[in-house]
């Protein structure tokens, strides 16, 4: 949430010439978002989640390319982008699993989930796996309690885990490096 | 009361294999649009006072009476805004989602007969980012919607346009309370607003804004349909009309059952969920960590909006009902749901920030047995500075927060206090805090 502060310095990276918001990012927001709109401000969320779809993280280049696209200030879009926990200011493995973690998963043994993924790819929430190939995170409920326990693969809702399956479901998954969108899951 | 068989689950059988989405062809086919069609006939007044007569009370946790919402817009200020509420991120809610996982148009109906009511320019759908599925259904639904004039056209008799888009949110639990949903909505962080001005009167980008929940709007399209005097027919006096609940924890068959309000939280366990799983009932959660816990002697609890008065909890919130046996570790779900509450607090009070985060060290110390005499008195003080709204606080969190907590120390002392004396005997009280 917004009052935890994030290290800046572990966010630092070289700034590149090529532009994080391409031409066919800016066009889409442009023609799909900015109609639905009485203001651009309000195409920032949108904005965001194409440039997460894109690029898996969000690049501190690409926040002041995104002020000066949206005509804000770059501290304005720093201080929306940072509140939500989606969007994630470090690169992560191919595989973001967000396992939830809240109530109704707990009660029906979250736990085991977690430590089957400790046993066989060695990581604890927080961790990616040294191939890059996996990022386990705990997120709060993901509104799917009645298949508890549950967790997110990048954009594909895993219900009623047994975590023997799922771990092996994983590794059976391709390890090409960078970030991958829901199509490869499928 | 006599429940008329599913109302807003009438296109979603029990048997999960017979379940398919709806889309536009086959609703239409099972009646649907039929309501807007009646609605757009109808003057938008009457279309008002008709809600305000079913008695339809919000379905997303406050209870608040939706007619009655409506009537808060000022008269001639426009453009209006509609905000439909699909965040649901209370843990045990998942009934929008199951909803609109195979019925996105009983949705999309209900936004425009409220639009056409309220003379609406634009309504947007506030839906949590981890749905990616559901957006993309509601995504096509709505390009269904648009190509066979349900949105884009002009509001009969007027000349305001009817628009529907979806805005994703990207995992925050407060952006589903309803400022902080539109400050999310203005691409802002989610911090909730301080009230007022009302969102009635200044929501939206500035601009008169009806917040309204998914189900609630689901609704109308059967209220329009059959009257209000047919919706009063189920529920009770204060209670009006279905209601989808969800059930989840320790229960052999979890899952989305749609009964009348007032039913009896035994019943729904036992005819609908399958009875408890792995042991006898003990605490029950009904509807949303905030809401609080229902002791082991209100099991048979009716699962209404009175339920707040009559059982000591903070009311029926969203009906996400979480089932405890007695094998369970009440200390440690109290720890998660403060954990929740913690790491969701949007900072902006200190009651609530510090609040939760305190009694979230608390807790841990407790369950790791370093729980000291003092702690369940000093539990019981942090719940009476964070909540009582209206008060310390800008928005609701932290009250629920403060109930989840109460609740069980009030009704499960025993849990806590044994924990606290033990290490007192043993003569570690004072060990180090997390
Ligand atoms: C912290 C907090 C979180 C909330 N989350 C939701 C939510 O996820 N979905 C929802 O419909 N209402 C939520 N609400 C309630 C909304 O503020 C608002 O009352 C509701 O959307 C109004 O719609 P209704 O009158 O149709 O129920 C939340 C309230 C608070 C205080
Ligand atoms: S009560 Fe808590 S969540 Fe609500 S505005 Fe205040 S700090 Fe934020
Ligand atoms: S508690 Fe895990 S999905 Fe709701």
């Amino acid at each position: 949430m917004a009052w935890i502060v994030e290290d800046r310095l572990k966010a630092y990276q070289p700034a590149r010439n090529e532009p994080y918001l391409t031409a066919k990012i800016k066009d889409e927001v442009s023609r799909k978002y900015f109609p639905r709109y009485p203001n651009k401000r309000a195409a920032l969320l949108p904005l965001f989640h194409l440039i997460m779809h894109e690029y898996g993280y969000i690049a501190p280049q690409a926040i002041d390319e995104a002020a000066t696209f949206l005509e804000l200030t770059p501290s304005q879009v720093q201080d929306a982008v940072t509140f939500y926990e989606e969007f994630r200011l470090e690169k992560t493995g191919r595989y973001v699993v967000n396992v939830c973690r809240s109530i109704s998963c707990e009660l029906c043994g979250h736990q085991r989930v977690l430590e089957k993924m400790r046993e066989i790819f060695g990581i604890e929430p927080g961790e990616t796996t040294a191939d890059d190939k996996i990022t386990l995170l705990e997120v709060e409920c993901l509104g799917a309690c009645e298949q508890a326990p549950c967790a997110l693969v990048n954009e594909d809702l895993h219900g009623r885990i047994k975590p023997a399956e799922f771990c092996s479901q994983l590794q059976q998954l391709p390890a090409a490096p960078g970030h991958s969108t829901t199509d490869d899951v499928r | 009361m006599a429940y008329a068989g599913p109302v807003l689950l009438k296109r979603i059988p029990d048997d999960p294999a017979q379940r398919k989405l709806y889309r536009y062809a086959d609703y239409i086919a099972t009646g649907g649009y039929a309501s807007l069609k009646k609605v757009l006939a109808m003057l938008p007044e009457d279309v008002i006072k008709l809600v305000v007569d079913s008695g339809l009370r919000g379905r997303g946790g406050a209870g608040f009476p939706c007619g009655t919402k409506w009537t808060f817009l000022p008269k001639d200020l426009f453009p209006r805004y509609l905000a439909v509420n699909f965040d649901e991120s209370e843990p045990g809610t998942f009934k929008d989602r199951y909803l609109i996982d195979h019925d996105p148009h009983i949705l999309l109906e209900g936004i425009a007969i409220a639009a056409f009511a309220n003379k609406i320019s634009t309504s947007y759908i506030y839906i949590r980012g981890e749905y990616h599925h559901e957006a993309k259904l509601l995504e096509a639904a709505l390009a269904e919607a648009y190509e066979h004039g349900i949105f884009g056209q002009k509001h009969p008799g007027t000349d305001i346009v009817s628009h529907c888009y979806v805005h994703r949110g990207a995992g925050a639990y407060i952006c589903g309370e309803e400022t902080g949903l539109l400050e999310s909505l203005e691409g802002k962080r989610g911090w909730p607003r301080i009230k007022p001005p009302f969102p009635a009167v200044a929501g939206a980008f500035a601009k008169p804004t009806i917040i309204n929940n998914v189900e609630t709007l689901a609704c109308l399209p059967a209220i329009v349909e059959h009257g209000a005097a047919w919706f009063k027919t189920m529920g009770t006096p204060s209670s009006s009309g279905p209601k989808l609940f969800g059930v989840s924890g320790h229960v052999n068959k979890p899952g989305v059952f749609e009964e009348e309000l007032g039913i009896k939280m035994s019943t729904l366990i036992e005819k609908y969920a399958g009875g408890v799983k792995g042991g006898k009932y003990r605490a029950a959660i009904p509807g949303g960590v905030s809401m609080g816990v229902l002791g082991t002697d209100q099991y048979n609890a009716e699962l209404d909006f009175d339920i707040g008065r009559k059982y000591n909890v903070l009311g029926l919130g969203t009906a996400g009902v979480i089932v405890m046996n007695d094998k369970t570790d009440l200390v440690v779900m109290l720890r998660n749901i403060v954990r929740f509450f913690a790491h969701e607090s949007c900072g902006q009070c200190t009651p609530c920030r510090e609040g939760t985060a305190w009694m979230h060290k608390i807790l841990n110390r407790i369950v790791d047995g370093f729980g000291q005499p003092q702690d369940f008195d000093m539990l019981a003080e942090l719940c009476l500075t964070m909540g009582a709204m209206p008060g310390t606080t800008i928005c609701g969190l932290a009250d629920g927060a403060n109930w989840a907590v109460k609740t069980f120390l009030q009704k499960f002392p025993e849990d806590f206090k044994s924990r606290l004396k033990s290490r007192q005997v043993q003569g570690v009280a004072g060990a180090g805090v997390a």
